[in-house]
């Protein structure tokens, strides 16, 4: 490989390499080597590989750069021990506060309720959280499949009416209709005890269940029909041949509900009562105290950013156990959210 | 072989034996079959009905009732069961929103925003392409890198707003890494406030779409690359002439889920500039920030006009559906 660094780019008597200017030439020599061919060199194949590879590199890890550094800036800032070295925070903590790194963090623990409004205990409010993005998720996630696994394997009077039915309502944005399922929970007493984000999302979501479909239809029929000759009725071949098998579907699709309902705001601040604080989801006691942080100038805001390091350690630990399944998901179905 | 012919002759001995016995319990069977199916099939999907119907349509319906009405709270089922829940003037929500002075103001401007930020589209959609077709490159690590720049999609848009609030301060790490002194945050001109939110939601937005390219540029059939090369085609050529248009069907579907989602933007200007009502409690001031979103919701949370919301919500709707409509018409111009 190495000998023909420079082969001839045409038929040496057609330009004469020599009657060139000699800087000129040299400049083509140079953009040879590096991978660009030109009328009187040729470049190299594999050498403009390496050259285009790292300047790939360059640009992806410098993008990788600023896609992590937030979250780099995020653990950093929240060792400071004043609002003024949070501001100033670029690569290091400015202070540390007294008593060791982590005394922001055992200090929102322990006085979130005095910073967010009482009966907001830190771990209640973990406990709802964890409670409002796992309850409806895993309920919501099983209905969908069911569903899923009707509209693509059992043949029944109106399916195709009922998945179109069912399809047409993402065209409906939840915001617009926010205020009238507000009037609905009011009425129903669901925003005063959290109940209002937790059973809507039980009737499972079409987007979920239009995925696992698609997965479910990748999975042999035959299956099925083997399982009905050996007498196995449909919820018997829903519970051990569809729910293992669509299992990375389900899976997939379900972490990713679950962490759209972890990182949720707008429902939270609609459907929970503002005064019902003991059923606050992370997100709104985390803008409360915000709002906290504005009318008291002397609060350490990096009791902010420690919270917010705390809300995000579940999500990001998640995906890097789960993180093959979901984009592999994704890049199967074409699901983001 | 041999066990056909048993088959054939077992068969033939029943047909024989009870001719049209047999014919009719298989048809029996079979029609039992299709109950099965029938009953199970319903009961499968019976609760994404049920849900859809009442958390959607019929939501849907109320808000449209609600928004020619003058509801302003208390019983709703009680209020929809009157007979007269209209004012006299049935487009009395609606005329607010268009023609009186404050309200058409606060409607524009948040509509205004909301289109602002779908500006983020386009650039994160050059950038994800981008960064994919390096990300297909026959490299070590793709996979690390398409893990890293997914974290931020993953990550909780309320705590990153957060930090975003405190990164883009006047003297805070940005302007400190790039030397700037651009006041992101506090300048008087809008269009920098909303460009900083842009950025987030860029930056939050990327990995999605470029997990979407890289299995849309995986599936391009190699082949073709290989011929174009022979043929003599440079990179460029073959990535617009041959990457490109097999990528079509991607670059489409990232465009409308992104404007659908862009439309319902919410977090981020709320958390980083603060809610509609707390920054527009004067009639006639403008809202240099809010998302049409917020407007709803301060609305609804703040100022407890249900109805006018769910006007709101109508519009809302309609637009989203209208850019949806638009964008479909365009593809299929596209096809002929």
């Amino acid at each position: 490989m190495a000998e023909n660094v420079n082969v001839v780019a045409e038929d040496p008597g057609t330009i004469n390499r020599e009657n060139i200017n000699p800087v000129l030439r040299a400049l083509y020599k140079f953009g040879s080597f590096f991978g660009f061919g030109n009328k009187l060199y040729a470049s190299n194949k594999q050498r403009k590989k390496v050259f285009f590879d790292v300047i790939v590199y360059i640009i992806l890890i410098f993008g990788s750069i600023i896609m992590l550094y937030p979250f780099y800036w995020m653990v950093m800032a929240s060792f400071n021990a004043s609002t003024q070295d949070v501001l100033k925070t670029v690569w290091w903590p400015k202070s540390i506060t007294e008593g060791g790194i982590f005394t922001n963090y055992a200090t929102i623990i322990r006085d979130f309720e005095t910073r967010v409004g009482s009966g907001a205990n830190y771990w209640r409010i973990v406990f709802n959280t964890i409670i409002y993005s796992t309850v409806p998720v895993i309920v919501g996630v099983v209905v969908s499949a069911a569903a899923a696994f009707a509209f693509a394997k059992i043949d029944f009077k109106g399916k195709n009416v009922v998945f179109f039915y069912c399809l047409a309502a993402i065209m409906i944005p939840g915001p617009a209709l926010m205020t009238v399922q507000y009037c609905f929970y009011v009425q129903l007493g669901w925003t005063e005890n959290g109940l209002a984000m937790i059973i809507p999302g039980c009737f499972g979501a079409i987007m979920t269940a239009f995925f696992i479909r698609q997965y479910l239809y990748g999975l042999p029929t035959s299956i099925i029909e083997a399982a009905k000759i050996d007498g196995a009725n449909y919820p018997r071949i829903f519970c051990s041949f569809i729910l293992p098998l669509a299992m990375p579907a389900i899976m997939a699709q379900g972490i990713l509900s679950f962490m759209g309902c972890w990182n949720n705001l707008l429902g939270p601040q609609m459907f929970i009562d503002r005064s019902a604080r003991e059923f606050w989801h992370m997100t709104q006691a985390l803008s409360q105290l915000e709002t906290y942080t504005q009318s008291n100038a002397d609060f350490n805001s990096a009791e902010v950013i420690t919270a917010s390091v705390l809300a995000l350690i579940p999500v990001l630990v998640l995906f890097g156990i789960f993180q093959k399944t979901i984009i592999g998901s994704i890049m199967l179905t074409g699901s983001k959210e | 072989m041999q066990e056909l012919n048993i088959g054939e002759v077992v068969t033939d001995g029943v047909v024989a034996d009870s001719g049209g016995a047999v014919l009719q319990k298989k048809k029996r069977s079979i029609n039992r079959a299709k109950l099965q199916d029938n009953i199970w099939g319903w009961i499968f999907v019976i609760l994404m009905v049920l849900g859809t119907t009442f958390f959607v349509y019929f939501s849907f319906i109320v808000t449209v009732i609600l928004s020619f009405s003058n509801y302003g709270g208390g019983n709703i089922f009680e209020y929809l069961g009157e007979i007269e829940p209209f004012r006299d003037d049935a487009l009395y929500w609606y005329k607010r929103m268009f023609v009186d002075e404050t309200h058409s103001q606060y409607f524009w401007n948040t509509l205004g925003n909301s289109f602002f930020y779908l500006l983020g589209i386009p650039v994160g959609m050059v950038l994800s392409v981008a960064l994919a077709v390096c990300m297909t490159r026959d490299i070590k690590g793709t996979n690390a890198f398409r893990v890293i720049y997914y974290v931020p999609t993953v990550a909780s848009a309320v705590s990153l707003s957060l930090i975003w609030k405190r990164l883009f301060n006047n003297s805070g790490a940005i302007n400190e890494i790039f030397g700037t002194q651009i006041q992101w945050l506090t300048s008087t001109d809008g269009v920098i406030k909303k460009i900083t939110v842009l950025i987030m939601t860029v930056w939050k937005g990327l990995g999605g779409s470029i997990v979407l390219f890289v299995a849309g540029l995986n599936g391009v059939n190699v082949s073709y690359h290989e011929a174009a090369d022979i043929d003599g085609a440079n990179a460029w050529q073959i990535f617009w002439r041959i990457t490109m248009p097999q990528l079509y069907p991607t670059i489409f579907y990232v465009l409308v889920t992104s404007v659908i989602g862009g439309m319902q933007i919410y977090i981020e200007p709320e958390l980083i500039f603060g809610s509609f009502y707390a920054s527009n409690t004067t009639p006639g001031g403008q809202s240099q920030t809010s998302p049409f979103v917020s407007y709803i919701f301060g609305e609804v949370n703040s100022a407890g006009n249900y109805a006018y919301a769910s006007a709101l919500g109508v519009i809302l709707t309609i637009i989203i559906f209208l850019m949806t409509l638009v964008q479909f018409a365009l593809d299929s111009r596209r096809d002929k």
